[in-house]
């Protein structure tokens, strides 16, 4: 079974929309990357498939399950990292990664599984007892990371999750993706980063004003076009369209 | 069950943040304050008051005078020898309250034209607390003109009873109250009742509006700090997140209120110590109308006040809904604010039931209104209009919630603001 099927999925936000008719599927453990111009679409994709936003027509299943009218089973399925994601100023790193570990959890060992698996993503170490408030932007993107990822979810939604952080961290970031990808986790992602898509990804979407204009491995795209990289890729289509 | 906790946990961490738990002990520390001082401020007038008086008269009359002065909790200081004018003076520099002067031929009057006397109040302040010096010198006075009184009758009348003539009216007064009465004056039950529920609607009023505010501001910094988003993509159902909510601010609220009141106890008995609380005539009296709330009825307005609370929240979370930061808090609970301010004033300065129809339907169609009238409407005994009150109020309660889930599981919860925005 896919872990994600899409068949002519839209949003209207009033009568503009915002994607007008999506197909495209992610096969099991595959990492699938959207990429396409600001506005394209890619955010509100991510979120009709997170079950933050309800398709305006069109379909969508996360391993058989309806996003729309089976949201419960796909939410235990899934985990989704925002684009724009903050976290509980008010708590320390910690306290957040309990917190929403004991949401997602069955019970409180499993849950503390999570929480040290996490910490460990992070690399914040005794910073993790800290008020999220005095994190910097990167910090906060790597404990948001590290939440997304520590359930060790069927599949992992994450929009443009490494930005906002150095070069170091991206690539530490990018590996652990990949490795959590190898033990069983299918990954969707939307990314402005050629470099980081032509590493991490099996295959790639590209999107342009709501709608697919093509999908398939980078190699294949760039042997399409005759593009030396992704960004000519990515280039010629929006120029033509 | 066990992630209904965990979320409950979480907001009342969200709101218990110093920036809020401050100003409450603030208010608190306030209140303590005031009380103290007013208390011993109280204390102060109940000690005999300064007074001076200036007899220039020198008679057995004026002397009579002096003495029903001295009888009445007032400290008197004796002036001889000097005008009216170095006599106010002096009392001046000397801090006392009052100066009676009896001007010299004050006894010859004493054949049938009234007699003068000529008082000067010196007024320092328009307090309270500092215009209760001068009731003993009032009480004084009345008994003065009673004994001037009774020695004329004695004088022009000398077979007649003083008293009657005096006060030829005896007046027996009953208050009823549904099928209770009991002897006591109107005055007496109008002050006990004041007294008992100035402080049931400002409780009422200060729990209301706060938990409100609690509410959309813990939904409005959910949008502002971004966290939304992936909460409600967590494996919780959207209800058990609407509970949440509810149940959090309404114990933060709940905190505040004890922390409230704790304070306000103190301001009042501050206020009304040596004000004189009821004798035992006058309580027996009050038990005897019913005017006292029994165990069940504390319970009953506890459960009123719950609901009200109740009301507020869910009405609250769907107007926070429309919050975008922090900021416009204020703005979207502004129509709640409303809500409750009218019942508030309306209950204080008006008999609802006197209103015109139009009128009471719409003061009854205003939740918050069964919460202000709740406890009057138990003193005297009216538990239909109570049960009535709380019917409706959970009726909406249940229509609110409604809609509050409602909204958190379509992706209004989202969309709200943006619509809001172009609306306008
Ligand atoms: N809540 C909303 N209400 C109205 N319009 C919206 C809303 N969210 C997104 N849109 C519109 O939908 C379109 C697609 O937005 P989306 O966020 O999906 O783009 P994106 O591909 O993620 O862009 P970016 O690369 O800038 O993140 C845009 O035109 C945007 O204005
Ligand atoms: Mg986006």
């Amino acid at each position: 079974m896919n872990a994600v099927e899409v068949n002519d999925l839209k949003k209207f936000f009033g009568k503009a929309p915002a994607v007008a008719g999506v197909d495209f599927y992610i096969a099991e453990r595959e990492i699938f990357a959207l990429i396409g111009p600001n506005g394209a679409g890619k955010s509100t994709t991510l979120r009709m498939l997170a079950t933050i936003l309800q398709p305006s027509e069109g379909r969508a299943t996360i391993f058989g399950y309806d996003v729309q009218k089976e949201s419960g089973q796909v939410r235990r399925l899934i985990s989704y990292l925002p684009e724009e994601a903050g976290a509980y100023k008010t708590l320390t790193g910690r306290q957040y990664l309990s917190f929403m570990a004991e949401l997602y959890a069955d019970s409180l060992s499993q849950a503390k599984e999570y929480v040290a698996f996490a910490s460990d993503i992070t690399g914040l170490g005794p910073r993790l007892s800290d008020k999220i408030r005095t994190y910097s932007k990167g910090m906060t993107r790597k404990l948001l990371l590290a939440r997304a990822v520590m359930t060790r979810p069927k599949l992992a939604i994450l929009d443009e999750p490494t930005s906002g952080l150095d070069v170091i961290n991206a690539l530490e970031i990018r590996s652990i993706i990949r490795k959590l990808s190898r033990e069983g986790m299918s990954v969707l992602l939307s990314s402005h980063n050629m470099l980081e898509i032509e590493f991490l990804s099996d295959r790639v979407g590209i999107i342009h004003q709501g709608r697919i204009y093509e999908t398939g491995t980078a190699e294949a795209l760039k042997a399409k076009y005759g593009a030396r990289n992704l960004e000519e890729v990515f280039h010629k289509i929006v120029e033509n369209s | 069950m066990r992630k209904f906790f965990v979320l409950v946990k979480k907001e009342v961490q969200e709101l218990l943040t110093p920036q809020m738990l401050l100003p409450l002990l603030i208010i608190v520390v306030a209140f303590v304050f005031i009380g103290k001082v007013a208390g011993s401020e109280a204390a102060k007038t109940a000690e005999p008051q300064p007074v001076g008086i200036l007899d220039l008269d020198h008679t057995n009359t004026s002397a009579l005078v002096a003495q029903t002065l001295s009888k009445n909790n007032l400290k008197l200081t004796e002036f001889s020898e000097i005008s009216p004018e170095e006599a106010l003076q002096q009392a001046k520099n000397q801090d006392l309250k009052i100066l009676f002067v009896i001007p010299a031929g004050f006894e010859r009057g004493f054949s049938g034209k009234p007699l003068s006397l000529s008082i000067y109040t010196i007024l320092k302040n328009f307090s309270f607390i500092g215009s209760r010096s001068t009731q003993s010198a009032t009480v004084a006075l009345a008994q003065i003109n009673s004994a001037l009184s009774r020695e004329l009758i004695a004088e022009k009348a000398p077979q007649a009873d003083p008293a009657v003539l005096q006060s030829p009216l005896r007046t027996e007064e009953t208050v009823v109250i549904g099928s209770r009465e009991a002897k006591i004056s109107v005055s007496a039950v109008m002050g006990f009742i004041s007294t008992q529920s100035t402080f049931i609607p400002i409780v009422l009023f200060l729990v209301i509006t706060f938990a409100s505010q609690l509410i959309a501001l813990s939904m409005a910094t959910e949008k502002e700090n971004k966290t939304l988003e992936t909460l409600l993509s967590a494996p919780v159902s959207r209800q058990a997140m609407v509970a949440a909510k509810l149940v959090g601010a309404g114990l933060v609220a709940l905190l505040t209120a004890v922390v409230y009141l704790f304070g306000m106890r103190y301001y009042i008995t501050g206020l009304t110590a040596g004000a004189g609380s009821g004798t035992t005539a006058a309580s027996d009296a009050f038990n005897q109308l019913g005017l006292v709330f029994s165990a069940a009825d504390y319970a009953l307005l506890g459960l009123v006040l719950f609901f009200a609370i109740l009301v507020a929240l869910s009405i609250s979370l769907i107007l926070g809904a429309f919050a975008e930061d922090a900021k416009s808090v204020q703005g979207v609970t502004a129509p709640l604010m409303f809500l409750v301010l009218i019942p508030y004033f309306l209950t204080l300065f008006l008999d609802i039931n006197s209103l015109s129809l139009g009128l009471k339907a719409f003061v009854y169609a205003i939740p918050f209104s069964h919460a202000f009238l709740a406890a009057p409407n138990i003193l005297l005994k009216d538990y239909s209009a109570v049960f009535w009150g709380l019917g409706y109020m959970a009726v909406l309660v249940v229509i609110f919630i409604y809609i509050a889930s409602r909204i958190f599981s379509s992706d209004k919860i989202m969309t709200l603001k943006l619509n809001f925005r172009r609306k306008r």
